[in-house]
Formats: C-alpha cells, sequence, structure tokens
C-alpha cells in the first residue's frame, strides 16, 4: 500500500508576467518502508517536489496524500502540526542551532509535544545512540565535524519517530567518507528501523544505496529505476 | 516554561549586542525615572500646599520687594487671620556649587504659620532669642554634616544687603510634616538682614492665613485692591498657585521635562527594535528550520516578542534599581532651589512598565516577520 501518493502535481511561479512550471503533472507512489533518490539536472523540480513532500510548499495544481492525509488542503497551522509529527527533514548544510548543544538541537522537534522532560531526555538519548554521537550530547555544532553535525541533524529529523525522512543533499557538502558513513546510517535507518526515505541528490553513488531512484527532466518524470 | 532556555540561548547569541540593548534601556529608564522624580518633587510641594494660607507679591514680579508696611494693611483686611513674610536672601556659602536656599523670615510668625516645621522647643526658643541665629533643614545638616552651635557664614549674593558676609549660629535643624516644607533651606531672623539692608522694611512677599479656603478669592482681591495704583501694586494667590508660579520660573518643566524623556525612549525604541531586526534576520535559516520542524508561525512569535521583552525588561530593572540609588536626597541634595527628588514606587512601576511597552513595540515588527516567513524561500536565500 503506498503510504505517498503524488496526482498530478503541478507546481509553477509568476516571475514578471511569465509563469515559471517547476513541476508538470507528477504522479508518484510511495510505498511505506521504501528508500528512493530522487535525481535529475539542477532546475528539474526534484528539491520542490521534497518541498511539497515535506509540507514547506504547496503546489499549485494537484494532490499530495501522505499516510492517508490531503496535505495540500490543511491550514497553515495544521500544516505545521502535521509536519511536526510526520515529517523528519535533513538538510544538505545540517542547519543546527548554533547555540544549541547537540542534545538541545536533538530536543528541539520534542518541545512541540507533550513529553515530560524526561521523556524527551529518553528519547534525545536514544536518537544520538542511533546515529552513534551518545558522548557528544555537550557539544556545540561548532565543536564537531561536518560528518557528526549531519548525525547530529538526522538525529533531529528521527527523533519524533516520523512517518517519512526527507533528505535534500544530505551528503552534498560532506567528503567521501562521511558521506559514506551518513548513507550507511540512512540505509540502516530504513532497513532496521523500517523508515520511508526520500533523498534527493545529485550524486549517483548516494543514489545506488536507494531502493530505487526516480529521475526528474524539466518539471516531469524521465524513468524510475529499481537498484538489485 | 520549556522554551525559556531557548528564548535564554537566543538572547545570549551576541552577547554584547544584548548587552548593549540593555544598556541602552536602562539608560532611557535611568532617565525616565530622574525626569519623572523631578517632576514629581516640583508639584508634591504644590499639591501639599495649605488652603488656607495665600500669598502676596510684587504685581511685577516675585524678584521686586515691597515694604513691610504692607503688612498692617493686609492685616485690616477681613477674613485675614495671622501674617507674617520673608525675603529671598540669595547669600552664598563657599561658592555657588556648595549654596542653598536661604530666607530672611519674620521668625515667630513665620513659625507660627507654617506648623509644617518641626523644631524643639528648646531650639525653638533658642533661635527667637539669637538675633543672628538660624534653623536649617535635616537634609541640609546631614550634606553639611552641621549639627546645632556651628557658626555658619554667608557671602552676601545680592547688592541690597551690603558687602560684609553674615555669620550665624545653628540654633535648630527642623523637620519637616509635609512636602510644602523643604528640608534643604536655611532662615533666619528678617531684622539681622534688615539692618544691613541698603533699602530699609522691605519684604519679598506676606503669607496671610485666611479663616476658610472659601474666602480665598474674596480676601486676595481685597488685598491687592488696597494698593492698586500704588507703587507697590500686589499680586495675591493661593500659596499652591504661588509655588507653581514659582515653578513657572524654571520654564515649561512640564513640556520640557515630558519632551527629552520622550525624545530618549522613542530613541531607545528604534535601538532596541533594530537590534531585535538585525537579530532575526541573521537567524532567518534557523526560523526556517524550525518552521520546518512543525513550530507554528505562533509560537515563533511568541519566542521573538519573549526575548525582545525579557531584554527590555531586564534593561527596566537595572534602570530603576540605578535611579533607586542614585536619585535620592543623601545622594543628590538639591540645595533648596528645587524640591526634594527621589524614585518612589511610582517611578519604578512605570519605569518597569515603559520597558515592557518598549521591549513589546521593538519585538512586534520582528516577531511577526518571523512568524509570516515563508519557509522556502528562507531555505533557498542562504543554500
Amino acid at each position: 500500500m503506498a503510504l505517498i501518493e503524488l496526482r498530478g502535481v503541478t507546481k509553477s511561479y509568476q516571475r514578471d508576467s511569465n509563469e515559471i512550471v517547476v513541476l508538470d503533472g507528477v504522479t508518484i507512489s510511495i510505498a511505506e518502508g521504501d528508500f528512493m533518490a530522487l535525481m535529475g539536472p539542477s532546475g528539474s523540480g526534484k528539491s520542490t517536489l521534497l518541498n511539497l513532500l515535506a509540507g514547506i510548499d504547496r503546489p499549485t495544481r494537484g494532490a499530495i496524500t501522505v499516510a492517508g492525509t490531503d496535505i495540500s488542503g490543511l491550514s497553515e497551522r495544521a500544516l505545521a502540526a502535521w509536519r511536526a509529527r510526520h515529517i523528519g527533514f535533513i538538510f544538505q548544510l545540517y542547519n543546527l542551532i548554533p547555540v544549541l548543544t547537540a542534545f538541545e538541537n536533538v530536543e528541539l522537534p520534542l518541545l512541540l509535544t507533550g513529553l515530560t522532560k524526561k521523556q524527551r531526555r529518553d528519547h534525545v538519548l536514544t536518537a544520538l545512540g542511533i546515529v552513534g554521537l551518545s558522548d557528544r550530547e555537550k557539544h556545540y555544532p561548532r565543536q564537531l565535524s561536518g560528518g557528526q553535525e549531519q548525525r547530529v541533524a538526522i538525529a533531529r529529523a528521527i527523533v519524533t519517530d516520523p512517518t517519512l525522512l526527507l533528505a535534500d543533499e544530505p551528503t552534498g557538502d560532506l567528503d567521501a567518507k562521511s558521506a559514506a558513513e551518513i548513507l550507511t546510517l540512512l540505509q540502516r535507518l530504513n532497513r532496521d528501523y523500517k523508515k520511508t526515505i526520500v533523498m534527493v541528490t545529485h550524486d549517483p553513488h548516494a543514489a545506488e544505496r536507494a531502493s530505487h531512484v526516480v529521475h526528474l527532466e524539466k518539471g516531469t518524470l524521465a524513468e524510475t529505476v529499481v537498484n538489485g | 516554561m520549556k522554551y525559556l532556555a531557548l528564548v535564554l540561548k537566543s538572547a545570549r547569541r551576541s552577547k554584547r549586542r544584548t548587552a548593549l540593548t540593555i544598556v541602552s534601556v536602562a539608560l532611557a529608564v535611568f532617565l525616565f525615572a530622574t525626569l519623572r522624580a523631578v517632576l514629581d518633587g516640583f508639584t508634591a510641594g504644590a499639591a501639599a500646599s495649605s488652603s488656607t494660607r495665600i500669598i502676596t507679591i510684587r504685581s511685577t514680579s516675585l524678584i521686586f520687594s515691597m515694604p513691610t508696611s504692607h503688612a498692617d494693611a493686609i492685616r485690616s483686611v477681613p477674613g485675614v487671620r495671622d501674617l507674617t513674610w520673608a525675603n529671598w536672601f540669595g547669600g552664598i556659602y563657599k561658592d555657588q556649587a556648595h549654596s542653598f536656599a536661604n530666607f530672611a523670615i519674620e521668625p515667630e510668625s513665620y513659625l507660627r504659620m507654617y506648623p509644617e516645621i518641626l523644631l524643639s522647643a528648646d531650639e525653638r526658643s533658642a533661635f527667637l532669642a539669637d538675633r543672628t541665629g538660624c534653623i536649617i533643614g535635616e537634609s541640609l545638616a546631614r550634606t553639611n554634616g552641621w549639627k546645632v552651635g556651628d557658626r555658619v557664614t554667608l557671602k552676601v549674593g545680592i547688592p541690597t544687603y551690603g558687602t560684609r558676609d553674615y555669620d550665624f549660629t545653628i540654633r535648630g535643624i527642623y523637620r519637616s510634616s509635609s512636602s510644602a516644607v523643604d528640608t534643604q533651606s536655611m532662615m533666619f531672623h528678617w531684622k539681622y538682614a534688615d539692618e544691613r539692608s541698603l533699602v530699609k522694611g522691605q519684604a519679598g512677599w506676606f503669607i496671610t492665613r485666611i479663616a476658610s479656603p472659601d474666602q480665598e478669592a474674596q480676601v486676595a482681591g481685597a488685598i491687592d485692591a488696597k494698593f492698586a495704583n500704588s507703587p507697590y501694586e500686589t499680586k495675591t494667590d493661593t500659596e499652591k498657585a504661588f509655588a507653581s508660579s514659582f515653578i513657572s520660573m524654571f520654564g515649561n518643566l512640564n513640556l520640557l521635562l515630558g519632551s527629552i524623556a520622550l525624545a530618549v525612549v522613542v530613541a531607545t525604541l528604534f535601538v532596541a527594535g533594530n537590534t531585535m531586526a538585525m537579530s532575526v534576520r541573521e537567524r532567518t535559516t534557523e526560523i526556517a528550520v524550525m518552521r520546518t520542524l512543525g513550530f507554528p508561525g505562533g509560537t515563533i512569535f511568541s519566542l521573538i516578542a519573549i526575548e525582545a521583552l525579557l531584554m527590555s525588561i531586564v534593561g527596566g530593572v537595572v534602570g530603576v534599581v540605578l535611579a533607586r540609588i542614585a536619585i535620592n536626597p543623601r545622594v543628590l541634595p538639591s540645595g533648596g532651589f528645587i524640591p526634594e527628588v527621589s524614585v518612589d514606587t511610582q517611578n519604578i512601576v512605570v519605569g518597569l512598565g515603559l520597558s515592557a511597552v518598549i521591549g513589546a513595540v521593538s519585538g512586534l515588527i520582528p516577531a511577526t516577520l518571523a512568524a509570516r516567513l515563508k519557509i522556502v524561500d528562507a531555505l533557498r536565500r542562504v543554500a
């Protein structure tokens, strides 16, 4: 059964008097537990598609259904609550809050829940344990390497146990070794914790780690490749 | 409560900027509380004035004197119960910087007219018995470390009183039971000044006690009518009006001090607002990330607004504490030229309220912009 359904999703922007179409009638289904890589040249619409799935942007036309909820019809407030519950987002540049420790960065999404301080602590330590950074909880982002920062960002993304993990070029700012570690971690989250992951990448090696790769060209689906 | 740590961490992001904002708000609140205290000091004297005392001065100005022979004519007006007079002596102690207000008074009737001047029976009789004796207010005594029996010399400040210095013996230190009488002045026998004066028998103003406040207009009119078309025409008014006219010699204080306070507050508002706007702009990505994590716009608004409010209130607390310590008669004697000023509880409450208003207004626009931030645009800006 599909966890995510995109039906005829179009996204366009108005620039002066011209309408720029970024996504043009895209229809995709993503099954629960899938690990999908989105590839394509710059401007093909892959990041826009990811933003639509995350509920931080809205389609011009079409419907996006995630876990049975049509998110294109939700109000801003409802959409924020939906994101908090269902989405874990991993950014290319990690985007940790510099004045917060690793622990506090991971705890941030939990502040929106009704968990007690102790419950929050347990969740944070579990998430940091999964990404292998239990000993770095008191470190600030500036005291961590790029790879460690991205692992903290992944811990922040998984701490609420979201329905869907979205990663926007998660290895784009890392060296080869750190990138490989991050991809292994994502694979482990998919395999061991059954997390559904959609990852945007330019890197064919990164895409190979996914169970299948969707190629976008000029806002439309070009091809889908299933990795053996 | 769980967001408080987040707010505090954000405020400490740029310690220098936060400290400067706090200092600017503290300075504004300090100035505001001080200026209010000065205004309150001026108006307190007028507010505490007696409604059965009326004052007669020269119609031209308070600075011109008139003959003490006016006293008999004033006494003859129906409704007058008692009368005394006083002169502004203007004597200088050491130099202008150390000067204080000093008056030549008709002692017996003056002390009778002002029961607010509290002296022991011994001090009172010692003062009345000594032609070169004087009484000083307790604040003045404290400022100069004077005690009963000490000698004080004043240089002549107004040429009418001759050229030789005046020597006095302190015969009493008075307290005051009302804001109508300050405790930073010196009073001595009118006769002592008069006998050396180049123009004899002059009074600066007459103070008259009337039987009832209802008679004020009628008695005042009758007194002024007595001297109409004479070389020494008078103007008689209530003690409150006299106090107000004395204050008006300093200009329109309400407008002046009010304008300064308003300018300081508005300038601080811009400083605090600009600081918050800069702070929020630097955090555009972080706010976008928090919105992506699911923080609603309202929560983001609250976090920014509380941060601005907190910084401003801390500044306000610093400002009122400094004002409370610095502005009081012990630290800042007014010399009797202006009333005693101190920062009271009401001033503190208003000062803190003002800092809260500065915080709320300065945080409003940055908080609204942060709450309305378009996540995708904000993330794209830095990607």
